[in-house]
């Protein structure tokens, strides 16, 4: 069997980091808990994002479900939740479920620290203390059925379709068949491509849920008054050959590999284990779609690009797999495999071996080239109120917020 | 066709012109920015815009290295269609054209919606010292740093403006009040609202936030507001509200009570999310909800030299482009978080807080700079595609 | 995606190698025909005017960047627009075999702002 080295949780899940993360609650603290990783040791890494802690329900328990799977992702080897003291994002209840996880965690309030510079203060003793306490973690060999891997595309053109994706699916039919769980989302990009992954799904429920999905998404252009073109394929998926959204969904597709499709879940919701190919609904923005993966549980990342995306992620490593040779000419220092050689010629099954191996390798520690440079970027899809309103029937201000909201 | 495109992308502004030539250049521009409209900056930084999320640790290491250099990391500019894409784009080119700032490097991936390329138009055609990147048309995150700390350090040469003897009359306040508690609706509130008219009556100007205010109360909205403002309610309409507390407590009080930080002056316009003020005084209203990050950033986008920051909740975030004083009448959050509160209403006089902006606006750094901290947020205006 | 078709039109890209003139026969570009419905095919070098990219000695009339798609049929407007053996668009002008197939003639039908097809 195929095997890596991981570091064991308390919980039996298996991370392939070691990672102190520094989550702050809402945008109003994400400046300390930048602060705090920062003047912290090398292992914090702190996920600031944007979100408000005044927000519809819907999009707080997404946000809440995103933080939540993110500070218990199996990478992280402790958290520190950083809060100002008034947000109705449940901190408590995020705390619990790391606790539960077998990690130690903290809370930090900056009100019960007495303000912003205090707060980095004890936050980077937190991380301090949280590092040492985890430093003696060592890894061990898992077997490669306990990985789950997300499989996100970026910066796409024509030689995404051609070569990244169908390597990188190969590299996924290698995972599914050795037991573990592959994921790829974006909804988006499933669009004029649907009834490929609707003939693949394992059965007429999960077919449905997938279509249901695939509407929403499309039905989003319809909301907005604008056509999908204006975002997708974007200027740079043009420039590189894709015209139409189909183009680039077709393409897009075939980066899952070969294998039936399990299921799809919703965005930042918990992934299988050993639940082969497992689908997610996401948006194509990069940033938003690897966040929900890495919230799901997936310890790893690959992702194609054929323009040169150069983006990772503050919890799991992200493998860059390039499929265009003009920008591996250009950019190798960011990338990390070389696809290109497909559309000279090379075999998909060489290419797709060679990317199961860096998989397997990245899994036991070799950092990849977002790792190295330090690019963590990180995003939280937020749900918008017209979203809400549109799809779900929530009604106006005036029906909204009976409960009671705030706890200062 | 690929090729052209992405060296245009890549090649740095000015870059053709002699180091020296280029720095006159820029000093000139930045002065003919700064004389239109008769506004001065009050803070002087060099600013890294990125135009995408994919580039936005490229532009903070970029304003980690070069002193006097400040960067607005965001989460939007890709995956964004209609209004929601002219938002943000108008957005960050309203930053990079910000009185506050020295000059603006433009740092894109290369392949977003929102091309860097064309932030640095907009910002070169309105006079501002502008450089351009993208990671794809330099090859890469080391070059794309090298490049933008290169042009960054041309900027900072370029700049020297005097930033002293600012008064109220030279000013654009913003102003966000974002709760309505008790004390901040009778205390803080009417002292920020008092400092509105003062600075109206000096000359100066005035922009608010805060649009759940006129959607709970359209009626008396319209008596005061001297704008279109069936957009703004439809918006509001269409879902729930995008700061639902804030939302709730402004049902339950009047819309009197609900404005006391606006002043007592009529509302000439209403500006879009990103939109500056036609006029040179008077009061301007901002469709942005009380979101205070999102607020400030649409305050910052419609000229506020300096945000005034009504919080009962101790909301300690800074602006990266804008100073932003924190006033509070809550008790518990002064006692809480006093050092993060530059004011406290419960005591200050409106001489006081007069005193206190003029002397951040001629350069003493408000609490929320000492510490250091500043997020920065663009409001969304529809779901991420 | 047929490697087999990779393969064999990588083995002409080497002897596209060397630029020859394009006043009578153009140079010899690779490309890639995905499936045998398709009406367009993925050229895999930047194609001039008068150079040729398929096997049937199709002639491109306009250039053609790397990755950009050729017409192998002649479109109407409303024709669908085929590649992996699929759907992914529709032609908005009169395609001529040989012509650079993109945003300019060729439109999605998904994500319209006044509802799906």
């Amino acid at each position: 069997m195929d095997t890596f080295d991981g570091y064991r949780r308390p919980d039996g899940r298996i991370g392939i980091r070691n990672i102190v993360a520094v989550v702050p609650l809402s945008v109003a603290v994400s400046a300390v808990a930048t602060r705090i990783a920062r003047e912290g040791p090398e292992r914090a890494h702190a996920t600031p994002h944007q979100l408000s802690a005044d927000a519809p329900d819907a999009t707080l328990e997404q946000t809440r479900r995103v933080l939540e799977g993110v500070a218990t992702n199996p990478n992280v080897a402790g958290a520190v939740l950083v809060e100002l003291g008034t947000e109705r994002v449940d901190g408590e209840g995020i705390a619990d479920a790391v606790a539960a996880a077998g990690r130690p965690v903290e809370i930090l309030s900056v009100r019960e620290c007495g303000g912003t510079a205090a707060a980095v203060e004890t936050g980077v003793e937190l991380v301090d203390d949280l590092a040492a306490e985890t430093a003696d973690a060592r890894r061990e060999s898992a077997d490669v059925s306990e990985l789950v891997l997300g499989v996100e595309c970026g910066g796409s053109d024509a030689t995404s379709g051609l070569a990244a994706n169908p390597s990188v699916g190969n590299a996924c039919d290698r995972l599914v068949d050795a037991g573990g769980t592959a994921t790829f989302s974006e909804t988006p990009e499933f669009i004029g491509a649907e009834h490929i992954l609707a003939e693949r799904c394992a059965d007429s429920e999960v077919r449905e849920k997938l279509l249901a999905y695939v509407d929403r998404r499309e039905a989003t252009a319809e909301l907005m008054g604008a056509d999908l073109r204006g975002a997708q394929p974007s200027p740079g998926n043009q420039e590189g050959g894709l015209t139409t959204i189909e183009e680039k969904s077709l393409g897009a597709i075939s980066k899952g590999g070969t294998t039936p499709v399990q299921d799809i879940v919703p965005y930042g919701s918990d992934l299988p284990v050993g639940g082969g190919l497992v689908l997610m609904d996401t948006p194509g923005y990069d940033i938003e779609s690897v966040t929900g993966k890495v919230a799901g549980g997936a310890q790893l990342v690959i992702f194609t690009t054929g323009r040169g995306s150069t983006t990772g992620n503050p919890i799991a490593p992200v493998i860059k797999v390039c499929g265009n040779p003009q920008t591996w000419d250009r950019m190798a220092s960011n990338m990390d495999v070389n696809a290109s050689t497909i559309v000279t010629g090379d075999d998909l099954e060489d290419v797709g071996e060679r990317i199961y191996e860096t998989v397997l390798e990245t899994a036991s520690g070799r950092p990849t080239a977002a790792e190295v440079r330090g690019l963590r970027e990180f995003a939280i899809n937020e749900l918008q109120p017209n979203e809400l309103g549109y799809f779900d029937g929530e009604g106006d201000g005036e029906t909204v917020g009976s409960e009671e909201v705030s706890r200062s | 066709m690929s090729e052209s495109q992405s060296e245009r992308r890549s090649r740095s502004r000015g870059e053709s012109e002699n180091a020296r030539e280029g720095e006159t250049e820029a000093h000139t521009a930045r002065e003919t920015a700064a004389d239109e409209g008769n506004r001065r900056g009050i803070r002087d930084n060099v600013l890294i815009l990125p135009s995408v999320v994919c580039s936005h640790t490229v532009a903070e290491q970029i304003a980690d290295a070069v002193e006097g250099c400040v960067a607005t990391p965001h989460d939007n500019g890709c995956g964004q269609i209609g209004r929601d894409n002219d938002l943000t784009e108008r957005t960050l080119i309203a930053m990079g054209a910000h009185p506050n700032v020295a000059g603006t490097v433009v740092v894109g991936l290369g392949c977003e919606h929102v091309q860097s390329d064309t932030v640095a138009d907009a910002l070169e055609d309105r006079g501002v010292p502008v450089r351009e990147l993208s990671i794809q048309g330099v090859g890469g995150t080391e070059a794309c740093i090298e490049r933008g700390i290169e042009a960054a350090e041309e900027l900072r040469a370029g700049e020297s403006v005097e930033t002293s003897d600012i008064n109220l009359t030279d000013l654009t306040i913003g102003i966000v009040s974002t709760d309505l508690e008790d004390p901040t609706v009778e205390t803080a509130d009417p002292l920020v609202g008092e400092f509105a008219d003062r600075v109206l009556a000096a000359g100066g100007r005035v922009v608010a936030a805060g649009t759940e205010r006129v959607s709970a109360h359209p009626e008396d909205a319209r008596e005061r507001i001297d704008a279109d403002l069936d957009e703004l309610l439809a918006a509001a309409r269409s879902g729930p509200a995008r700061a639902p507390r804030v939302r709730r407590q402004v049902g339950e009080r009047s819309f009197e009570a609900a404005t006391r930080a606006w002043g007592d002056a009529p509302v000439d316009e209403l500006l879009e999310y990103g939109e500056s003020p036609r006029a040179d005084t008077g009061l301007a209203l901002v469709d942005s909800s009380s979101r205070f990050e999102e607020a400030a950033t649409a305050l910052v986008a419609a000229g506020a030299h300096l945000i005034v920051h009504v919080t009962g909740d101790g909301i300690p975030t800074g602006h990266p482009i804008a100073p932003v004083v924190k006033v509070s009448a809550t008790e518990r959050t002064l006692e809480a978080v006093g050092a993060d509160i530059d004011v406290d209403a419960r005591t200050a006089s409106v001489d006081d807080l007069a005193e206190y902006v003029q002397s951040v606006a001629n350069g003493t750094p408000c609490r929320a700079e000492v510490h250091g901290v500043t997020s920065f947020a663009i409001e969304r205006a529809g779901p991420s595609m | 995606m047929t490697e087999s078709e990779t393969g064999a039109e990588a083995e002409t890209a080497a002897s596209a190698d060397t630029d020859t003139e394009t006043e009578a026969t153009g140079t010899r570009r690779p490309s890639v025909e995905l499936d045998e419905s398709d009406t367009v095919v993925t050229v895999l070098e930047d194609a001039e005017a008068g150079d040729v990219v398929t096997d049937s000695e199709l002639e491109v009339t306009e250039a053609v960047p790397f990755g950009h798609k050729v017409a192998l049929t002649a479109h109407d407007p409303g024709d669908e627009v085929r590649k992996y053996g699929e759907v992914i668009g529709v032609a908005t002008e009169p395609i001529e075999p040989g012509e650079w197939v993109h945003t300019h003639n060729c439109d999605s039908a998904r994500g319209k702002a006044e509802g799906r097809r």
